[in-house]
């Protein structure tokens, strides 16, 4: 087993001051078992103090510190060094931000921005069904619940958004669409028409290409273009 | 460049929330549910509130079902009334203990995904220290959405807040309290992306700024943590309460500290040294690896203390392995595969080939903004401060007193959050206060100060220094000498924190910038928490003194910590509430100081 690598990140910059991009070379020596935000840290420490970039959790809860490496998406947090070395068969590492934002300095983008199109779709239960059990909880059987269990599990790290092949400007995006259709799927929501005539919209499931990117980049492993197709065929209800 | 430092802008608000985590927003909701008009700011740290360290938390709720036939509120009271090691207030934990189920069913009802059973209610299950009838069995009281409950809390309180339209300022710090007359109204933010600094008037000010665990060097707890919410009110001349009180978990995974759940445990896991041996039969001899959080953390911490961890080369921390070959291939499938994925995630190790490294991770402060039961702030002398309040682990009222029971955490944040809320509606004022004319002043001082420092020191390496050395002096064991020798060094590292030039003297999204003033907060609450533990001569829940092994009960009250200097640390007591104890009720008499034996 290698203990030690040498390798070498070309992370894009940017310095909103300047409104100035470039692509900074960084050489490190390190350990088999870090991951690359252990690596920015290290960079931080060792190197060059100004590189910002962006993590909360640190360990795949959070979605903050998603960023495109050797042109994938993903957490940054959850990728190790000798993995990394392995899977992309090279000890170059070409880092940008995600692209569907605009950047606020190196890689830090505006998730703000990012979030309008969750915002838009109302994460949330719009109007309440009735529940025949008023001051209890819903009933909702584990196989009700197996259906869109795993479309809960996003965590709005913007992996897919950014991979997908539709326009970024016109389509809400994969993550978008997904909380809308939980809602969909959960028999706790009865604003059913507005979520239907946004998820149909213009804006909606149709400009996706299904291309599968969503799914492939996920860093949960969610099938997000399961969900999406369910959208496309309107089959919300139907047990399995 | 930054030129001379200014309020940019002056936002006015009911109500100022500072932290939009679970116990911030669960808070904020409430007040919109009450009074839907209220006009509501929320300041994160992170840059959307779903980032929040919340959406970390695993295990579950703990909340007593009225329909269960077997669990009874007053039990759930006893266990936390003995897990806080006689130091939880009683009228604390009454209220937040009845409050749980309705609390449960308000987030079912607005839209969290609970795991569920056979007839679709919510699912439930065990965890440590939770018992019926006292101590005779295992309660099934916590329900829970899967692994991720915090995550499950986290967005039902941000969707509630949004629907209710709250407004966000997201990638912001607040780094000053505006009091006028000893009464909060509001405070200073500084604007991370933009580079600006905005002066607050708010009716109500809820601190909800969340846990403080980067102030050790492992510690489950998200980059974010860095004490913040207990500097700035410790600058606005305002206590902290028992900082000592700090949880270590006995499997953190080296080296992000990430948790690794006590069902390794309780599946069989075997706890070994570098030679093998498996110790836990000399610590524990009856229950060994079952032994309560706090017990195997020391176990683990004597182990690697008297020679007998191993090195990670690569993070540099010494460890202890757990175990896990021996365990069949079903438990791994069945019972533990998120830990399993943990392991072979961040460390690329497979439990069922190979020994896991694990080490004491800092877990949870239960010490924190002295409140009373409805989160109104108090000052060292236990006044009301006017328009401040406190929720969450920023704050300490207390629940958990001197150790905290599993899946009591995001239960404090949502009944507390409630509590609060009501509270902060009932008090709402009809007029707008005035903002002191020095607004803002504090913040330019420090700012200005941080962006002219020269010298050659490093952040970075200071940062690490003081984590380093909290996680050894005043980690899972402490000793008067080590916190001596931690005080002083925390002291030389203030100096040398201001011979650092930045690199970069931009206001906008400055990493160097942010992580300067997150020093200063660093060092402010690692001060004060090693002065505390030196004071504190006994051991008690997380506070484990070497050389006072003992609980006390002297030192039965909760420490009042001051301290508007660095490293002038003013001292005072506060009596734990018995209000149970005092009451007629029925199993009152078992509320006393009790011993916390498993």
């Amino acid at each position: 087993m290698q203990e030690t690598y040498e390798i070498v990140l070309k992370i894009r910059r940017y310095d909103p001051d300047s409104d100035r991009s470039w692509i900074h070379n960084y050489q490190l020596e390190t350990g088999r078992i870090l991951r690359f935000t252990d690596l920015f840290r290290k960079i931080n420490t060792e190197l060059d103090s100004t590189l910002a970039w962006n993590s909360s959790c640190e360990h795949g809860q959070c979605g903050t510190c998603s960023v495109k490496i050797n042109g994938r998406p993903m957490l940054a947090c959850e990728l190790l060094v000798e993995n990394a070395v392995e899977d992309f068969e090279t000890t170059e590492f070409f880092i940008e931000p995600l692209t569907i934002a605009p950047v606020v300095r190196d890689l830090i983008v505006d998730f703000d921005k990012a979030y309008e199109r969750i915002h838009k779709i109302k994460p949330y239960i719009i109007k309440s069904a009735e529940n025949p059990d008023s001051g209890n909880e819903y009933k909702i059987s584990p196989r009700h619940l197996e259906r869109f269990v795993d479309a809960t599990r996003c965590i709005n790290c913007f992996c897919c958004a950014t991979a997908c092949i539709s326009s970024h400007h016109n389509f809400l995006g994969p993550n978008a669409l997904m909380a809308s259709i939980v809602r969909l799927m959960d028999p706790r929501e009865e604003a059913i028409k507005e979520r239907i005539a946004l998820l149909y919209s213009e804006e909606g499931v149709y400009r996706c290409h299904t291309s599968k990117a969503c799914s492939f980049v996920c860093p949960k492993e969610i099938d997000v273009a399961h969900f999406i197709a369910l959208a496309k065929s309107g089959d919300f209800q139907s047990e399995v | 460049m930054a030129g001379k430092l200014r309020i940019s802008s002056t936002l006015n608000c009911d109500v100022l929330v500072i932290g939009a985590g679970g116990a911030g927003l669960r808070c904020a909701a409430e007040i919109l549910e009450k009074k839907p008009d209220t006009k509501i700011v929320a300041v994160t740290k992170v840059p959307h509130c779903q980032k929040s360290h919340t959406s970390t938390a695993q295990g579950g709720l703990a909340a007593v079902d009225p329909k269960d036939p077997v669990d009874k509120p007053i039990y759930h009271m006893f266990d936390t009334w003995k897990g806080s090691d006689c130091m939880g207030d009683q009228n604390v934990i009454k209220k937040i203990v009845e409050a749980a189920w309705e609390q449960i069913v308000w987030l079912e009802n607005k839209g969290m995904h609970f795991s569920r059973n056979e007839e679709g209610g919510l699912g439930k299950r065990t965890f440590g220290g939770h018992t019926v009838r006292f101590g005779e069995a295992s309660a099934y009281r916590a329900v829970y959405e899967a692994d991720r409950t915090g995550k499950g809390i986290m967005d039902s309180v941000w969707g509630e807040t949004l629907r209710g339209g709250i407004s966000f300022v997201n990638q912001t710090i607040a780094t000053e309290l505006l009091l006028k007359d000893n009464q909060c109204v509001g405070a200073v933010l500084f604007c991370q992306r933009k580079g600006k600094f905005v002066a607050v008037c708010a009716k109500a000010t809820v601190f909800a700024s969340g846990g403080n665990g980067q102030l050790f060097r492992v510690t489950t707890n998200c980059r974010q943590n860095t004490g913040d919410g207990l500097a700035i009110v410790l600058n606005a001349g305002l206590p902290v309460m028992d900082p000592e009180a700090v949880q270590f978990h006995p499997t953190g995974i080296v080296g992000p500290g990430i948790l690794a759940s006590e069902t390794l445990r309780s599946v069989g896991g075997i706890l070994r040294n570098k030679d093998l041996e498996p110790f836990m039969e000399k610590y524990a001899p009856k229950m060994k690896e079952l032994a309560p959080r706090d017990l195997v953390a020391r176990a683990i911490e004597t182990e690697i203390q008297e020679g007998r961890g191993i090195l990670n080369p690569d993070h540099n921390i010494e460890h202890v392995w757990i175990d896990l070959r021996h365990l069949p291939d079903d438990v791994h499938k069945v019972q533990i595969p998120e830990v399993t994925s943990f392991f072979k995630k961040y460390i690329n190790i497979d439990p069922k080939l190979h020994l896991c490294p694990v080490h004491p991770s800092n877990h949870y402060q239960m010490g924190g903004i002295p409140t009373n039961e409805f989160g109104e702030v108090c000052n060292t002398d236990g006044k009301i401060i006017p328009g401040l309040y406190a929720v969450g682990e920023c704050a300490a009222a207390s629940f958990h007193g001197f150790n905290r029971l599993g899946t009591n955490s995001i239960l404090e944040l949502i009944t507390m959050g409630q509590f609060v809320g009501e509270r902060v509606v009932e008090s709402l004022s009809d007029h707008l206060p005035a903002l002191p004319g020095d607004a803002g002043e504090k913040s330019f001082a420090l700012f200005s100060a941080y962006l002219a420092q020269t010298g050659k020191d490093n952040l970075e390496k200071i940062r690490e220094q003081s984590r380093a050395l909290m996680t050894e002096k005043v980690g899972v064991f402490r000793t008067q000498k080590g916190l001596n020798q931690a005080m002083e060094a925390l002291k030389a590292l203030k100096e040398r924190a201001q011979n650092t030039a930045l690199a970069c003297s931009s206001l906008k999204m400055n990493p160097e910038l942010i992580l300067r003033w997150e020093l200063d907060n660093l060092l402010s609450v690692s001060f004060l928490t090693a002065a505390c533990a030196l004071n504190r001569r006994e051991s008690r829940g997380g506070h484990a003194r070497r050389d006072f092994p003992e609980r006390k009960d002297e030192f039965n009250y909760h420490t009042v910590a001051g301290m508007t200097e660095f490293a002038t640390v003013e001292l005072k007591k506060r009596a734990v509430d018995m209000s149970i104890l005092e009451s007629e009720c029925e199993h009152c008499e078992r509320f006393g100081t009790i011993e916390r034996t498993y």
